[in-house]
């Protein structure tokens, strides 16, 4: 309401009344009323609210407002002569008008924060060492000791990550295959030797890209899911339901996952090899003009098995990481919906980066080593 | 209370899941500034009216009036600027967890009040101290136990002086101290800012405390609308066995739809 405000100025005390409502262009004057008083040396300000006839929340930040700015300059600002519903509402706000503690938040030096950062990290390598071994030992030491696998869990998640994975790893690796094939033709055209684009295109597959293309693609299917799974079971305490029927988390959840993708990942790798050289095939016969036969011999011949086995035994390895990582990032999830989206970002994220950095490891190995 | 004044009016409301029938012709009013206490068995459909009240479910049939005007008529505008001034507390909280409990409660002042930084702190200090958190705006709402969820988002429906208020069982999961300063101020609150609440609960402490009219249902169907003296002196069998808590045969004889 207009003209709600009323200044009067004595030497020690000093009245302000207010009427009616409220509303913000009367906080904002109320506000600039009270320091006026108080910058002309007034020790005392009362707030008169003998005619006010409504107080709502947002009228009441304002006399909060007015009444702390007043302490802070050294004057005591009271409030006074309220009645019936806007004296009510005064005593439900009366703790708001005293100047809340400042929470503040503990700030860490450069060694503390380096310091937190190391034991953040040492802690998270005992958990996952912890992980490793306790999926060792649900996945492989105690079914022959006789305490049993989840047969049920586990077709569901070789269905799930095997089978329904089939086709879309087929498509890519044949149009991988492809672009290989006509990257290095146009290469090779140079010195007349197109048709050892077929050995390049098996070896290629059969040594890298066959295990890292399915890496990378089960890590976005698979490992995604696991994280993101049990991220949201951790998160709506299904987990601690387990633990708390006594359920063992990494023989009910884990092992069934690491048994399935270590089955699921060599075959997919096959798979997609076949596929790739069969990329390689299609670019050969129906773009270069080589008969099947030239190409296949040509293949055949490049080919070894211990190329293959480098491919198998490489994705042996990251279907260890893809699953270690996706479990440990669901089960370490904190907070709520933005908890269960950084977990599997963060988890398909340490997948690609652990498998490029294990590739390399191997790489390095058979280049020197053999 | 004349019946012109409905604030809300509910007409006819039928509601499904699926082919499930949950709401079936449901009908009633609720009179400015008063407490209407919905009540009834679990999985009787009282959060669904809630939400269909809400708008957030389209009614089968039937329609829902604020103020004499059908939500079904209204655009997004209109109907936005009609929640602006509803506040909802929804069972487990529906707090926002990338938020700290301070930008909870301040959400809608931020996005709507054009305040400034200084008057949100404020009023979102003093919201969350009446419902006894004032000191835990900086926390977040994973690091809050489920009774201090339920505060907060009790905190964050009144933020903005709502005129209506829907209360999704407030006092459910609370210890009895709390629970009874949850009434109280939600007793204060209506009367010193004349509110309107609409409250699911099946506390029967807290209805006798809040209630001014109660509304039971049953199976999809309104059994009982009227004062809680009416309620209690009621001569329905179902009404009757709500207040005197006396179990059912089996428990699986009610058929219970969630």
């Amino acid at each position: 309401m207009n003209n709600s405000l009323e200044g009067k100025k004595s030497k020690s005390a000093s009245r302000v009344s207010l009427s009616g409502a409220i509303s913000d262009r009367d906080g904002a004057r109320l506000l600039e009323e009270v320091s006026e008083i108080v910058s002309s040396g007034a020790k005392e300000v009362v707030i008169d609210l003998g005619n006010l006839e409504r107080l709502d929340s947002r009228g009441g930040a304002w006399l909060v407002r007015a009444v702390r700015q007043g302490a802070a300059a050294g004057a005591a600002v009271s409030l006074a002569g309220a009645k019936g519903e806007v004296a009510g509402f005064i005593e439900l706000i009366r703790s708001s008008f005293e100047e809340p503690p400042a929470h503040e938040p503990f700030r860490r030096g450069l060694f503390e924060s380096l310091g937190e950062k190391g034991i953040s990290v040492w802690k998270e390598f005992i958990d996952v060492c912890r992980l490793i071994v306790d999926s060792v030992y649900w996945c492989f030491i105690a079914p022959v000791e006789g305490r049993g696998i989840r047969w049920k869990g586990l077709l569901t998640e070789l269905y799930e990550m095997g089978s329904r994975a089939v086709g879309i790893i087929c498509l890519l690796n044949f149009l991988m295959g492809l672009v290989i094939a006509m990257l290095s033709a146009a290469q090779m055209r140079l010195f007349g030797v197109e048709i050892l684009v077929a050995s390049l295109v098996v070896i290629g597959f059969a040594r890298e890209l066959a295990a890292v293309m399915t890496g990378v693609m089960v890590s976005a299917r698979t490992g995604s899911a696991i994280a993101s799974e049990l991220a949201t079971m951790t998160v709506s305490e299904e987990i601690d339901a387990l633990r708390g029927m006594g359920i063992n988390v990494t023989r009910f959840l884990i092992a069934p996952k690491v048994l399935s993708i270590m089955i699921a990942m060599p075959i997919l790798t096959m798979f997609a090899f076949v596929t790739g050289v069969a990329g390689g095939f299609a670019l050969g016969i129906f773009s270069l003009g080589f008969t099947f036969d030239r190409w296949w011999t040509q293949t055949v011949q490049a080919l070894t098995l211990g190329d293959l086995g480098q491919g198998l035994i490489k994705s042996f390895f990251f279907a260890m990481i893809i699953v270690m990582v996706g479990c440990h990032n669901g089960l370490r999830v904190t907070g709520g919906a933005r908890g269960v989206g950084l977990a599997t970002t963060r988890s398909v994220v340490m997948d690609i980066f652990f498998i490029i950095v294990a590739d390399m490891v191997f790489a390095t190995f058979f280049y020197f080593f053999t | 209370m004349n019946e012109e004044a409905a604030i809300i009016e509910v007409r006819d409301l039928v509601g499904r899941y699926g082919d499930r029938l949950i709401l079936d012709r449901i009908s009633f009013k609720v009179h400015p500034g008063e407490i209407l206490v919905v009540l009834g068995a679990s999985g009787c459909g009282k959060t669904t009216l809630l939400k269909y009240m809400l708008g957030l479910l389209k009614p089968a049939s039937g329609s829902i009036l604020y103020r004499g005007r059908d939500i079904s008529e209204m655009d997004e505008e209109e109907f936005g600027k009609l929640l602006r001034r509803v506040g909802v507390s929804f069972q487990s909280g529906a707090l926002f967890n990338s938020m700290s409990v301070a930008e909870n409660v301040g959400l809608q002042m931020e996005e709507y009040g054009q305040m400034d930084r200084d008057l949100i702190d404020i009023l979102v200090r003093m919201k969350l101290s009446l419902v006894g958190l004032g000191e835990y705006g900086y926390l977040m709402p994973a690091e809050l136990s489920g009774g201090m969820k339920k505060r907060v988002g009790f905190a964050r429906a009144i933020a903005m002086d709502p005129e209506i208020v829907f209360f999704d069982e407030p006092s459910a999961g609370l210890d009895p101290i709390t629970a009874a300063g949850l009434d109280k101020l939600i007793l204060d609150i209506r009367r010193l800012l004349e509110v309107t609440m609409i409250v699911v609960t099946h506390e029967l402490l807290s209805i006798q405390a809040v209630a001014n009219r109660v509304l039971m249902l049953d199976r999809g169907r309104i059994i009982f609308i009227g004062t809680i003296e009416e309620a209690e002196k009621s001569s329905n069998p179902r009404v009757r066995q709500f207040f005197d808590r006396r179990p059912d045969k089996t428990i699986a004889a009610q058929d219970i739809t969630v």
